[in-house]
């Protein structure tokens, strides 16, 4: 059995890692670069070793660094997150080169669903749907007409070189096509000085839903259901939720299916996400696979009763898997909302900063993801997410209703965070009634983004009351004696008169 | 005792002050309305019970212990105390902003990217000046004037803080 793990990350998900290696006796080694020196994983690892600059590219990005300081500790593992080097096949190969486990999949099979193309020629070899269109170029009106007329309409025209929806256009109706070709044309070149086109099927009200599976080095595959991850801001994913309420068990049974053929066309090993979009009447795409943990991967654990990080140090440890895909069941349901160090009232922009207080959420159900505390300054050089609350129910109403009741709970100081945005999103009836799509925010921006919150009057009043006591208490010096300041001298008391009884 | 003062929530200032105090039964008028109230403290914050009912407050003093953020439970508010110091800074302010220098800064903590004029260009309304990334995401800013860039007081690669004064415009 592996005996020591080098956490290749940071943040919530390297503490995550950590707490399942304890509770398997694995003796877990941190790596940290300037800034991190007092964030939690460092704190919480049994070795940590320092591994460079703050910005990612000088510390937690460089290969070299990571293998030596696993040499070092002697770790016998590498667990590499997500983000940083989790889907970069040149680092699990000079990994396993210098006698370590990785675990992850094969840098093959994380090079092949790396690539966009050889991912989607890849599922169609298999048999899965791919969002229909063009895999190369097109080179003229007449193709870009053939071709719509295989795919149908309406459809979109996309730049080859493109990002930020330069050079897209929606074509609803033939006679649109030629002219919108010229647009596209025009604005790619103007923006990415590439004037080459693809065309695709554009999917109306498209659902992100991905299936997590499960693949040992025997070629034993399941999935574990899937997580509907369709609210997004800026194809970032907001809040996630499992089981989706836009999937029936019959297309839950055939989308699984697929997802495990993907995984095994590419003979994957370790956990993995398959990502598809559904449309509105059950037709899916495979989209990609991500070929590491997800940052979502704890509302599977709690439906379906899994670690996902414990299976994966067991399938990198060469264990069978034991379970048959009879023996997965979904249970209740789980959602996840991820709470990021940002302004919603002021276009979402990064609010790193000093976390004076921090009240987190308990009872049943609750769970939180995070690694900041109290007196922690969250650092300007890496991701905006500080925490995952993580709630499970019986129902998706149960499930809501704790959701909300811990988001109330959470009391961040200090900086600003999207709990206020998270908690409007739970009571948009589209949420509330389980129909929505990727359209979600935008469709919905009235409700989430309000002019005026109006709030009660007596609540405000109490606030200020509250305020006001409490400057009024230290301008004119009276000290109030809390609870636990008398709780306090009630023990000093007592240890007083034990010592003198003693004497 | 000292009651001084007035606290600023949101766009309201509300005159407040503490009639009658035994122990921790107090009364206090906000806005002409009177609160009898049992109020002590535990842990970061106040415990209230009003008519009856329970109020659990969280208070959060900022460094200069006159910005707070006032939590309960289905809310959280900023507060400023509004004393004779804040008044005499508020009243600089104004008459600084009349003024119309143009200082240009970032309302969070980052790391200066770009730094896209230099000192004596000519600027216009409206144009990118620096570009400054904070937790992968990076932000333009853009002068608020047409005018000449009296002075950079950072240079790329510096780590700053927010609102700190980045490049003054005349």
């Amino acid at each position: 059995m592996i005996n020591k793990i080098l956490i290749a990350n940071r943040g919530e998900i390297a503490v995550r890692i950590i707490r399942t290696c304890k509770e398997m006796n694995i003796k877990t080694v941190a790596v940290y670069s300037d800034a991190d020196r007092d964030s939690m994983h460092v704190r919480y690892a049994d070795e940590a070793i320092h591994i460079g600059a703050s910005p990612s590219n000088e510390s937690y990005l460089i290969k070299e660094k990571i293998i030596e300081a696993t040499k070092k500790t002697k770790a016998e593992a590498i667990h590499p997150g997500y983000g940083f080097l989790s889907e970069n096949a040149e680092f699990a190969r000079k990994v396993r080169q210098s006698g370590i486990i990785f675990i992850g999949p094969s840098s093959h099979s994380i090079s092949t669903m790396g690539d966009k193309i050889i991912a989607r020629q890849t599922a169609i070899k298999a048999g899965i749907p791919v969002v229909p269109g063009t895999t190369s170029p097109i080179t003229s009106i007449k193709e870009a007409i053939k071709v719509s007329k295989d795919i149908g309409f309406p459809l979109i025209i996309k730049a080859s070189a493109g990002g930020g929806g330069k050079g897209m256009r929606l074509v609803e109706k033939e006679e649109d096509l030629e002219n919108m070709l010229r647009l596209a044309k025009g604005e790619a070149m103007a923006s990415f000085g590439d004037d080459s086109l693809y065309i695709e099927k554009y999917i109306t009200s498209p659902h992100h839903i991905e299936f997590q599976i499960l693949a040992d080095k025997y070629g034993n595959v399941i999935h574990l259901c899937e997580r509907e991850c369709s609210i997004q801001r800026r194809h970032q994913k907001v809040l996630e939720e499992s089981p989706s309420p836009h999937i029936t068990p019959e297309l839950r049974k055939v989308m699984g299916e697929a997802a495990v053929a993907i995984a095994k066309a590419v003979d994957y090993e370790g956990a993995g996400t398959v990502e598809f979009l559904v449309d509105d009447v059950g037709n899916y795409y495979f989209l990609e696979m991500n070929t590491r943990l997800q940052v979502e991967h704890p509302i599977t654990e709690h439906v379906i009763g899994l670690d996902l990080v414990k299976e994966q140090i067991r399938i990198a440890d060469g264990q069978v898997l034991p379970y048959s895909q009879e023996d997965i069941r979904q249970q209740g349901h789980a959602i996840e909302c991820r709470i990021c160090a940002e302004d919603p009232e002021n276009n979402f922009m990064p609010d790193p900063g000093l976390i004076l207080h921090i009240t987190e959420p308990l009872g049943f159900g609750v769970r939180t993801d995070t690694y900041v505390y109290k007196g922690y300054r969250i650092p300007i050089y890496y991701d905006p997410l500080i925490s995952k609350l993580i709630v499970w129910g019986r129902t998706r109403k149960d499930a809501i209703n704790r959701m909300k009741r811990a988001l109330y709970e959470y009391k961040i100081s200090g900086i600003k965070t999207s709990i206020p945005f998270l908690l409007r999103i739970l009571d948009v009836p589209d949420f509330i009634d389980g129909k929505y799509d990727t359209h979600f925010i935008p469709k919905n921006e009235e409700l989430l983004f309000p002019k005026d919150v109006e709030i009660n009057s007596k609540t405000e009043d109490i606030a200020i009351i509250a305020a006001y006591y409490h400057h009024y208490c230290k301008i004119n010096k009276i000290r109030r004696i809390s609870i636990v300041e008398k709780t306090h001298d009630y023990w000093k008391n007592y240890g007083r008169r034990k010592n003198s009884i003693r004497i | 005792m000292n009651q001084n003062f007035d606290i600023k929530i949101g766009n309201r200032i509300a005159k407040v002050r503490i009639i009658n105090e035994n122990d921790n039964l107090v009364d206090i008028e906000v806005d002409g309305k009177l609160y009898k109230i049992d109020i002590i403290p535990v842990d970061a914050g106040y415990s209230i019970i009003y008519n009856n009912k329970s109020y659990n407050v969280e208070i959060i003093e900022s460094e200069n212990s006159k910005e707070l953020v006032v939590n309960t439970m289905h809310h959280s508010f900023d507060v400023d105390i509004v004393d004779a110091e804040y008044r005499y800074i508020e009243s600089r302010l104004k008459a600084k902003m009349l003024e119309g220098s143009n200082i240009i800064s970032s309302p969070m903590p980052g790391r200066v990217v770009k730094i896209l004029v230099s000192e004596g260009q000519e600027v216009e309304l409206g144009q990118p000046v620096i570009i400054v990334s904070a937790m992968k995401m990076d932000s333009e800013y853009k002068s608020g004037k047409n005018g000449k860039v009296k002075q950079i007081h950072v240079k790329e690669g510096d780590v700053i803080n927010g609102h700190q004064p980045l490049i003054t415009i005349e």
